[in-house]
């Protein structure tokens, strides 16, 4: 009975229900699509790296994981004291850059000849490897995202790079120039961002990063097949922030609206409320009828939320091919919990108001 | 108190009277109750006494702000006598805290309001179904079956209050009422909304409710027709009761 009581209620003002439910939707989807987008751009990013083939990455002091927010960059002579080590077959260095305009990518300086004895060279779909200072490669990815085609003029940097490649996604970046250009446009002569460096043997690596390590004693050394674990958002602190911000930002969303709708349901059904008191209704009664519709309504803004944040990675995924969304059902889970803690905040205050109402001043409400 | 007689033939074939004692179901003692307007005290009931036996009907008249709907919302239980006694089959009212009044008015008392007072969201069926999960003991079908029938509501329970009329949204609210066999059947102004024809509809509904099934009833009313229709008047001015005769 209380159950269907709790469902009809919710339907009587369907106006109302409809609103709620939109609103911890989109807190649910908010927290999904935030999260996910976060996640499917570092595992993405952590993927091709991993995808490059090299078996240690060095970074500079201080440098993020993250890479593509920072460039950090190094003197380029480290690779050649890298290169000289024992059980180090290949050295690479990198520059990186991240740019802003006219969409968010990272440009990837590389010197082609060392970076394809790293990681075995680029599967070419179309065009050839990068010779002159203004050739540019990107991904397929890229290529369909922004419509570039074999031949085209690419801007960037406020320089204009002739595309000459078109390779298989999944190595490195999307986009490749070469190392001195780069170098040369960010006034960043020798430098590099990090160094892509292959053992003679995988099983070498240990080895490899402790002398590293040793040469190099504050730079960070990380071997690439575990850049995929490292690579989450609590080991990146400012995204990590960034996204309990964004967190609390929906859940305070989600949490005014309840709130607000079931102080008006509140108000609205006062005299319902005094009907209930009159009949017998215990205080705890009246708290849980409510407590209950509160749940039912986020239930309801869960589910759309969910289906919600499918829509939107499906529509991110056509409109920014290059954009990865990752939705897990671990964050799922997460994001309905917190609506759900939400929901059930938001309506305490006006259930225990409900609760307490005067009966005979409710049954005189209009 | 009261004294009931029955005659009874015994084993050797002789009539006999038998006495016994009725104990009143609702004893009201000195009851006053002050509302505070500011820092006024509004007197709504200044010492009233007042008694109902078990099975009578009683029908309580006034004019307009004499506290007839404060009496009955302390009887109910709704609101708390600020000095006297209210006893609803032997339960001082006055000596508990809300949520026994709650609780005692779960079990025993039964309310039918002028402006019907069903749930928007339930149909006929869910308001009066929910009397019963209130008070505890689950959907009972038999009993909502013979309620239902005697108020002539079978074909009106799928119905929602906005597509009844306002007779049959009272009789659901006296079937709502009436579910749970409370001790006592407090009714204000039931007739207050209706036209001639249904008040007398829902006057007869109660009598026969009075009558077949010895339910008591306390019931407010404007209508000087509708006491006909209960065992006892009892009029009030200014918050107190002022005479209490036998209805015609």
């Amino acid at each position: 009975m209380m159950g269907q009581f709790v469902f009809r209620n919710l339907f009587h003002r369907p106006v109302r229900t409809l609103i709620g439910v939109v609103a911890i939707a989109f807190e649910v989807m908010l927290v999904i699509v935030i999260v996910g987008l976060t996640s499917g751009m570092l595992q993405e990013t952590a993927k091709r790296i991993e995808g490059i083939g090299a078996d240690v990455m060095v970074q500079s002091p201080g440098a993020q994981m993250f890479m593509v927010m920072g460039s950090a960059p190094m003197p380029i002579k480290i690779g050649e004291k890298i290169r000289e080590l024992r059980y180090v077959q290949y050295v690479s260095p990198a520059l990186l850059q991240f740019n802003t305009s006219g969409g968010v990518e990272t440009i990837w300086g590389i010197d082609q000849v060392s970076f394809r004895d790293v990681s075995n060279g680029f599967v070419f779909y179309e065009g050839r490897d990068l010779q002159d200072p203004d050739d540019m490669l990107v991904d397929d990815w890229q290529a369909r995202a922004k419509h570039v085609k074999l031949g085209d003029t690419y801007s960037l940097l406020n320089h204009s790079w002739k595309v000459v490649g078109i390779v298989e996604h999944g190595k490195a970046g999307r986009i490749f120039v070469p190392i001195t250009s780069l170098q040369e446009l960010v006034g960043g002569r020798d430098k590099a961002t990090i160094f892509l460096v292959r053992c003679t043997r995988p099983e070498h690596t240990p080895d490899v990063i402790a002398e590293i390590k040793d040469l190099l004693p504050n730079y960070p050394v990380r071997p690439v097949k575990e850049f995929m674990t490292l690579m989450t958002s609590t080991n990146i602190p400012a995204l990590h922030t960034f996204i309990n911000s964004m967190i609390a930002l929906a859940v305070s969303i989600g949490l005014l609206v309840i709130f607000l709708s079931m102080y008006t349901t509140v108000l609205e059904r006062t005299r319902d409320i005094g009907v209930l008191k009159s009949l017998g209704a215990s205080k705890f009664l009246i708290i849980r009828a409510l407590l209950a519709e509160a749940t039912l309504l986020s239930l309801l803004g869960i589910l759309a939320g969910v289906c919600l944040s499918y829509v939107v990675r499906a529509g991110s995924q056509k409109l920014f091919p290059t954009l990865s969304i990752l939705i897990t059902p671990e964050w799922i889970i997460r994001a309905a919990l917190i609506a759900i803690i939400g929901a059930l905040v938001g309506a305490s205050y006006p259930a225990w108001q409900a609760s307490r109402k005067d009966a005979v001043e409710a049954l005189s409400y209009d | 108190m009261a004294i009931t007689v029955t005659i009874r033939t015994n084993s050797t074939g002789i009539t006999e009277p038998e006495f016994k004692t009725l104990e009143p179901i609702l004893k009201i003692e000195n009851v006053w109750k002050l509302y505070h307007a500011g820092k006024v005290e509004v007197p709504a009931l200044r010492g009233v006494n007042f008694e109902v036996l078990p099975g009578e009907s009683v029908a309580v008249m006034g004019p307009s702000g004499c506290g007839k709907s404060s009496l009955l919302y302390v009887i109910g239980g709704l609101a708390k006598a600020s000095r006297g006694k209210v006893l609803v089959d032997g339960n001082d009212l006055v000596a508990m805290n809300d949520a026994e009044r709650t609780k005692l008015r779960r079990h025993k008392i039964g309310f039918v309001f002028q402006r019907f007072n069903l749930l928007p969201a339930l149909s006929a069926k869910g308001n009066i179904a929910i009397a019963q999960y209130i008070h505890g003991d689950g959907f009972d079908p038999h009993r909502f079956d013979v309620v239902t029938k005697m108020l002539g509501l079978d074909g009106r329970l799928e119905h929602r209050p906005s597509e009844m009329s306002g007779g049959e949204q009272q009789r659901v609210a006296i079937a709502r009422a009436i579910i749970n066999e409370p001790k006592i059947l407090l009714a204000d102004e039931p007739t207050g909304n209706l036209d001639t024809k249904n008040s007398e509809i829902v006057l007869e509904m109660l009598r026969r409710l009075n009558k077949d099934l010895g339910q008591t009833i306390v019931m407010i009313t404007h209508n000087p027709e509708a006491t006909t229709y209960f065992d006892r008047v009892v009029h009030m001015r200014d918050g107190v009761i002022v005479d209490g005769v036998p209805a015609d």
